[in-house]
C-alpha cells in the first residue's frame, strides 16, 4: 500500500538505517511484529515472555545492568539495553546500531541518539493492528483494509452552477443596482421578535452554493407553482427573498410571507416568542430539505447522500468511535449532520500566563480549544457501560467523535447554555469564543484522529484522500447579546473582504476588529474554494471609498 | 522477582524508584510523540493560529478601550446606504392569512393572532396545570440549547419571559 506522500514529509533515514536496511531488508522488522504486544489503548511494545520484567542485560553475565527504564532492543541479535549501554553495545558490535524503543515501538539510532523514522517499518507494525483476521473481527480499531473508497468527488462545484445567468447578469444593468455597495446587502425588518430569523436569514442569502443554486435560478417558482401538487413551498418563499434581497433596492426587507410560510409548516415553533436562531437554521434545512426530495424524481441515492441544497451544502459526516477500555476492540458508527454543536472548552488560565499576550480582560475560550474538546476521547461514566462483541459483557468504554466528511459550508454552533442541577437553573454563558477568520480543519477529520491513535504511523489510513480541502473562511457571525430568555441577534457579513453589520433592517460596515471582539453564537465558515469564487462575482463593482462607520452617503449612485 | 540490587532498599525508596520510573516513561511519552510529530511534518500551523489569537487579543482590547458602541445607538444611526429606520418597521402590507393592512413590526403578533397559534391561543384550548406558574413548555422538540431573543413587552403585546426545558449536560 503506498503512503500518502503528501501528507507526511519524508524522513531521510540516517545512515546507519540506511546501512542496516541495506544489510538486513525488513527481517529485523517483522521477526520484532511476533514480541509485539498492543495494550487496550491502541499502542504496540515488546513483551518477551509474560511474566518477566525486563532490564538491560548488559554487562555481568547473570544480572546485567538491571536498569529498566527506557529499554532498547537491537533490532540484529535482539539483545535488551538500556540507552547508555546501547552506545557500548554497538561500540563493540558494528552493524548494531538500530534498535527498537520497547515501550513505544519506535526506531532509536544508538549513534545518531535520535528517534529515526521508516515508513516500511511503521507499515509492518500496522499490519499488527489491521490483523490478518477478518474486517469484522477483534483488534480491527476501525482502521479500514482493503481499497480505500475515495469520496464521489462532490457535484456542487458544477450543479450549483458557478457560471453566470441570466438572471444574474440583468442585475448589473439595473441602475438601481449600480452601487458601491455589493450585492445582496439589504436590511430585514424586525416583524416582532423576529431577528432570530433574520440573523441566519442574513447568513444564508450569502453562502455560496445557497446563493447559486437561488440566483441561478434553480428553483424556479413559476414551474414549481405548476407541478407541486401542494400551494406551501418554502423553498419558494426562500427564492423570493433571494431574488429581493439581490434585486438591487436597499430599503430594508419584510420577509413576512417567508415567515407565514414558515409558520405553517412548522406549526410548534409558530409562536411571537423569543426563539433560538440555531433551532430555526435546523428547521429550515429541514424544511427546505422535504420540499425538495418530495417533488424530485432524484433517484440518486446511490450513496446515500442527499443532493437537496440544503444538504449539499451543508452535510457533513461525523464518525463515532466507541472503544472498549479492557480490550481495545472499537465500533464504529458513522451519521449525517448539518452543523457541529461545540461545548465551550475550559477557559486557558490567563493569570498565570507569564506570556506578554497574556489576556488582561476576563476569561476566554478558544474555537480551536472547544474543537479540540469535540475531539477529545471521553471516558464514558462507569455507569454508562456499553457491551462489547469482544469481551462478550458490558464495559466502561472510550468514546471519540471525528470528522469524516466536511461539509461545504461549515456551521459551528457554540452552547453558550449552562445548566446548574443545584440551582435548577439555566443561564447563559457570556463567555468570549476566540474564533479565527481563516480555520484549517485537518486536524479534527477522522483520518487524523484515527492516525493519532494509532501512534501517527507512516500508513495510508482511511479518509487520507488529497482532494479533500480542509481549508475554511469565515463569511457570517450570527452573534447574540443580552440574556438568556431576553437578547437580541445580529449578523457581521464578510463581502470582499469588508465587514458589515446586519441588525434587522440596519446595515453598517464595521471594522474586523468589532467582529473578532464579538459573541459569536453561530461562525459560517465555507470552503476556501468556493471563497475565491463567490469573491470574483462580486468583484465587478468597486469598493466603497467611505470606510467609516455611520457615515452617511446620500443618493449613492 | 526483586533483582539483587534492590534488595537491601527501604519501602520509601522503592515507591521513589517506582514514581520515577513512571515520571520518566510519560516524559519520553510526550517527548517521542512531538518528535514524530515534527519529523514528519503532520503540526499544526501554530504561527497561524497565534496570529489569529493576537490579533483577537488586539481587538478585544481596542473595543474596550474606545468604549462599546452597542446596540443602545444604533437604532437612530444611518445605514450605510444613507437610510434611517423607526425602532418598529413602519412598512404596511397586507396580511396573507386575514387581507388586513398591517404595519410590519406588529406582524407577527398579529399573525400569531391571525392564524390561531401561539401561547395564547395554545391556553385557551387545553388548560394545563403547568401553565399555572407561567411556565412555559415548547412544542415537542427537545431543548438542549437554546438561546432566545426578544424584548418582553415589545410591541405593546404582554409577554412573560419563557423558560427553558433542562438540558441534561
Amino acid at each position: 500500500m503506498s503512503t500518502p506522500n503528501w501528507l507526511y514529509a519524508n524522513p531521510k533515514p540516517c545512515s546507519h538505517l540506511s546501512d542496516y536496511k541495506l544489510r538486513h531488508g525488513l527481517s529485523g522488522y517483522t521477526k520484532l511484529n511476533t514480541c509485539l504486544r498492543a495494550s487496550p489503548s491502541g499502542r504496540l511494545s515488546v513483551r518477551i515472555e509474560q511474566e518477566e520484567v525486563m532490564r538491560c542485560g548488559f554487562g555481568l553475565e547473570s544480572s546485567g545492568c538491571g536498569e529498566r527504564r527506557r529499554l532498547l532492543m537491537c533490532l540484529v541479535c535482539g539483545s535488551l539495553m538500556c540507552s547508555n549501554h546501547s552506545v557500548l553495545h554497538v561500540q563493540a558490535q558494528s552493524g548494531h546500531g538500530v534498535t527498537v524503543d520497547v515501550e513505544r515501538s519506535e526506531l532509536y539510532c544508538s549513534l545518531c541518539c535520535d528517534q529515526v523514522y521508516d515508513p516500511e517499518f511503521d507499515r509492518v507494525l500496522m499490519c499488527k493492528h489491521v490483523g490478518v483476521k477478518p474486517r469484522n473481527g477483534a483488534r480491527n480499531g476501525g482502521v479500514e483494509t482493503g481499497k480505500m473508497r475515495f469520496c464521489k468527488r462532490r457535484r456542487l462545484g458544477l450543479d450549483l452552477g458557478l457560471s453566470r445567468s441570466e438572471k444574474q447578469l440583468g442585475f448589473v444593468k439595473d441602475l438601481r443596482a449600480k452601487s458601491c455597495f455589493p450585492f445582496g446587502l439589504r436590511g430585514l425588518n424586525n416583524l416582532g421578535n423576529t431577528c432570530f430569523m433574520n440573523s441566519v436569514l442574513q447568513a444564508l442569502l450569502h453562502a455560496p452554493p445557497l446563493r447559486n443554486y437561488f440566483l441561478g435560478d434553480r428553483h424556479n417558482r413559476e414551474k414549481c407553482r405548476k407541478i407541486s401538487l401542494e400551494k406551501l413551498c418554502l423553498p419558494c418563499d426562500v427564492d423570493a427573498i433571494f431574488t429581493a434581497v439581490y434585486s438591487g433596492d436597499r430599503t430594508p426587507y419584510s420577509p413576512a410571507q417567508f415567515l407565514y410560510s414558515w409558520w405553517q409548516h412548522s406549526s410548534n415553533l409558530a409562536t411571537y416568542e423569543q426563539q433560538d436562531a440555531h433551532e430555526f437554521f435546523i428547521s429550515m434545512l429541514d424544511l427546505i430539505h422535504e420540499k425538495e426530495t418530495k417533488e424530485s424524481c432524484d433517484l440518486s441515492k446511490d450513496s446515500g447522500e442527499c443532493t437537496c441544497v440544503a444538504h449539499g451544502a451543508f452535510s457533513g459526516l461525523l464518525r463515532s468511535d466507541v472503544t472498549c477500555a479492557t480490550c481495545g476492540f472499537t465500533s464504529t458508527t458513522y451519521d449525517p449532520c448539518v452543523d457541529i454543536s461545540l461545548d465551550l472548552d475550559t477557559v486557558r488560565r490567563t493569570s498565570t500566563n507569564k506570556s506578554a499576550k497574556s489576556n488582561e480582560g476576563g476569561s476566554t475560550s478558544t474555537l480551536s480549544g472547544c474543537l479540540d474538546l469535540f475531539t477529545k476521547p471521553e471516558k464514558l461514566g462507569s455507569d454508562q457501560k456499553l457491551y462489547c462483541q469482544s469481551c462478550d459483557g458490558m464495559r466502561e468504554s472510550l468514546k471519540q467523535m471525528s470528522i469524516r466528511r466536511l461539509p461545504a459550508v461549515l456551521c459551528l454552533h457554540i452552547k453558550r447554555f449552562e445548566h446548574s442541577h443545584i440551582r435548577k437553573m439555566s443561564r447563559k454563558v457570556d463567555r468570549h469564543v476566540q474564533f479565527p477568520f481563516s480555520l484549517d480543519m485537518s486536524p479534527y477529520l477522522s483520518s487524523s484522529i484515527v492516525r493519532n491513535r494509532f501512534g501517527n504511523r507512516i500508513y495510508a489510513f482511511e479518509g487520507d484522500e488529497a482532494e479533500v480541502s480542509t481549508e475554511y473562511d469565515v463569511f457570517a457571525v450570527v452573534n447574540h447579546s443580552g440574556m438568556l430568555e431576553s437578547g437580541h441577534y445580529v449578523t457581521y457579513l464578510r463581502l470582499r473582504s469588508q465587514w458589515y453589520k446586519c441588525d434587522d433592517a440596519w446595515v453598517t460596515e464595521v471594522d474586523e476588529r468589532v467582529v473578532r471582539a464579538s459573541q459569536c453564537y453561530l461562525v459560517y465558515y465555507v470552503q476556501r474554494a468556493f471563497h475565491h469564487a463567490a469573491s470574483e462575482d462580486l468583484g465587478c463593482l468597486p469598493m466603497s471609498p467611505h470606510r467609516d462607520t455611520f457615515q452617511p452617503i446620500a443618493g449613492c449612485c | 522477582m526483586v533483582h539483587p540490587a534492590e534488595d537491601n532498599l527501604s519501602h520509601t525508596q522503592l515507591s521513589s524508584n517506582v514514581f520515577e520510573d513512571l515520571l520518566e516513561s510519560i516524559i519520553v511519552d510526550v517527548a517521542s510523540e512531538c518528535h514524530r510529530i515534527a519529523r514528519l511534518g503532520l503540526e499544526r500551523n501554530l504561527e497561524e493560529e497565534e496570529e489569529e489569537l493576537r490579533l483577537s487579543a488586539l481587538a478585544r482590547a481596542g473595543v474596550a478601550d474606545s468604549g462599546n458602541s452597542s446596540e443602545a445607538n444604533n437604532k437612530y444611526v444611518v445605514d450605510i446606504f444613507g437610510q434611517t429606520h423607526p425602532p418598529v418597521a413602519n412598512e404596511l402590507f397586507d396580511c396573507m392569512n386575514c387581507g388586513r393592512s398591517v404595519a410590519a413590526g406588529r406582524f407577527a403578533p398579529h399573525l400569531e393572532k391571525c392564524m390561531g397559534k401561539g401561547r395564547k391561543a395554545r391556553l385557551k384550548a387545553t388548560r394545563s396545570s403547568t401553565a399555572a406558574q407561567g411556565r412555559q413548555t415548547r412544542g415537542s422538540s427537545a431543548n438542549m440549547n437554546r438561546l432566545s431573543n426578544g424584548v418582553p413587552g415589545a410591541a405593546g403585546d404582554e409577554f412573560t419571559n419563557g423558560t427553558f426545558e433542562e438540558s441534561s449536560r
